[in-house]
């Protein structure tokens, strides 16, 4: 006869989906060490990133996350660098199996950097230079939005925000909007902005596009006062391929500042007003043909961006051709485990006008956890 | 003594009676449960919950033929219990993987049917290693690598289990 436990009698039903309630902790780093060709440029370190994660469950609908950043290990009055940042910190609200609200300091879903940027999952020590001059990586804001799949297309997934907009006032020539995002603190919502994602996965394949829509003026009146006032328009796609040991990625991503005259001529600066490039990046696994029982991996890579933050000027502007990049990264990732990295590469820095090019030896090492 | 035949509505009742096995595991909801149930093995199917060391294991069968044997799991993704079942057939392989619940925020690319697919048809003498022969999401790394080892040891478990009597 079969052993069975009989069970019909239950004596006391323990609640199904019983909120139970757990905090947790993680996080994830990044040490590096960069040299600079040519005279005077000594080797350095730093401790790019060490971020904690922070999290709670307060019951099976109701969930909050954050990321807690310090940025180059430690922030001193009067001394430049460091900085300690809120990265995310959100409640997602699970309506149903398809549909979350998400509201607080969100990732605009741009790109892939933005949202996925713990150092295992990259090659390269730093980032690329296109996620932090074109895609201002780590890009967050406060707003409201809704995640989920869309039920009728298998693999298809959407991200649709409502959250504070850009400043204008902080564009420049070189990092196009970087310094126009407020980051969560004491951000203007003058000029409430869209940003959303589409995306569509299946195994070793994920393609995605995005986009962000909203105003910039900030109610300074030279640019207008409605919300949509001065607007930037950025559209982006990206995709990332995974087949045997080869895994290739690839962004493109274009920026149009409408107004760029205007806010060249209100704050000096001399922002594009059209920021636009991209990068593509193959990688192979070594270890896929030197040890293929092995879980490690050791991914050659080599990785080329290009991109211009100006690459349309509004008339008045003198174009700088040393803004039109071009960057080559070679190198090596090492991952004894999947969520544990370490990076060597070698970039040729290289621009249009051919000014201040150099080449950049970098090492690093990386966790998530 | 013969288990008495039970109505799908009356698994969930009955699985809740055992322990989970692990102190942080949730509980798959009972209409998600018997969904699954009915979409692997068809319906009808009659179940019987098995106790081996401090597991819960449905046996599936309809009539005198065994159908096959399922196990819900949970594993940590990110920070949050991702409830899963696996379901094997009597010949020990695997028939699929059902994500009953998943709970952060993202890397819900598990759950698709397209990465799921890959299980069916695996033994327990197949690596069921990311890399290998379970291709990953980009994105969903660490639920990817979570419910894979998962859905491993369970199969490993079950055809132990198996092999060696403790369920028929």
């Amino acid at each position: 006869m079969v052993p069975r436990c009989l069970s019909l009698i239950v004596v006391s039903l323990p609640a199904f989906l019983a909120a139970q309630e757990r905090t947790t902790v993680g996080g994830y780093g990044e040490i590096h060490y960069t040299n600079r060709s040519g005279p005077n440029s000594p080797g350095q370190v730093n401790l790019r990133r060490f971020v904690l994660y922070l999290a709670h469950t307060f019951d099976d609908r109701l969930a909050f996350r954050s990321e807690l950043e310090v940025e180059d290990a430690k922030l001193e009055s009067g001394e430049p660098g460091g900085e300690v940042a809120l990265e995310q910190a959100f409640l997602d609200y699970r309506l149903s199996e398809r549909i979350t609200l998400r509201s607080g300091l969100v990732l605009p879903p741009v790109g892939i950097i933005n949202e996925t940027h713990e150092p295992p999952t990259f090659n390269g020590v730093d980032r690329p230079a296109f996620d932090r001059d074109v895609i201002p990586t780590t890009w967050r804001e406060i707003g409201v939005g809704v995640v989920g799949t869309v039920p009728a297309i298998a693999g298809l997934g959407y991200r649709l925000y409502l959250v504070n907009g850009l400043k204008a006032e902080g564009f420049s020539a070189e990092q196009g909007i970087r310094e126009g995002r407020q980051e969560g603190k004491e951000a203007s919502f003058a000029n409430p902005s869209l940003t959303g994602r589409l995306e569509w996965a299946r195994p070793g394949l994920k393609v995605g596009g995005a986009f962000w829509y909203g105003g910039t003026a900030n109610q300074d009146s030279v640019l207008g006062n409605g919300t949509f006032a001065a607007p930037i328009t950025l559209v982006a796609a990206d995709a990332r391929y995974e087949v045997g040991g080869f895994m290739l990625r690839g962004v493109v991503a274009s920026i149009s500042v409408s107004d760029a005259q205007a806010i060249d001529a209100r704050y000096g600066g001399t922002v594009g007003s059209r920021i636009a490039g991209g990068y593509v990046e193959t990688a192979y696994n070594l270890l896929r043909s030197l040890a293929p029982a092995s879980s490690q991996r050791l991914n050659a890579f080599v990785r080329h961006e290009r991109y211009d933050t100006q690459a349309s000027v509004p008339i008045g502007i003198a174009k700088n051709d040393s803004l039109a990049r071009r960057i080559t990264t070679i190198g090596l990732s090492y991952k004894p485990t999947y969520n544990t990295v370490f990076k060597g590469d070698y970039q040729l820095l290289r621009n249009k006008a051919r000014v201040g090019e150099a080449e950049v030896l970098s090492l690093g090492l990386g966790y998530q956890f | 003594m013969t288990a008495p035949r039970l109505p799908v509505a009356a698994l969930a009742l009955q699985l809740a009676a055992f322990p989970s096995r692990s102190a942080t595991a949730q509980e798959a909801p009972p209409a998600k449960l018997a969904a699954s149930i009915r979409r692997l093995f068809g319906p009808g199917a009659r179940v019987d919950t098995l106790r081996v060391d401090s597991a819960a294991v449905l046996r599936l069968s309809r009539g005198d033929s065994l159908l096959g044997f399922a196990e819900v799991g949970n594993v940590i993704g990110k920070d949050q219990p991702i409830t899963f079942l696996v379901a094997v057939d009597p010949a020990d392989r695997l028939k699929d993987v059902d994500i009953l619940v998943y709970r952060e925020p993202y890397g819900g690319e598990v759950a698709y049917e397209s990465w799921r697919r890959q299980f069916r048809g695996k033994t327990a003498a197949d690596p069921i290693a990311v890399g290998r022969d379970i291709r990953s999401i980009s994105g969903a790394t660490i639920s990817v690598q979570a419910v894979t080892a998962g859905v491993r040891r369970i199969l490993a478990d079950l055809t132990a289990w198996h092999q060696r009597g403790a369920i028929r």
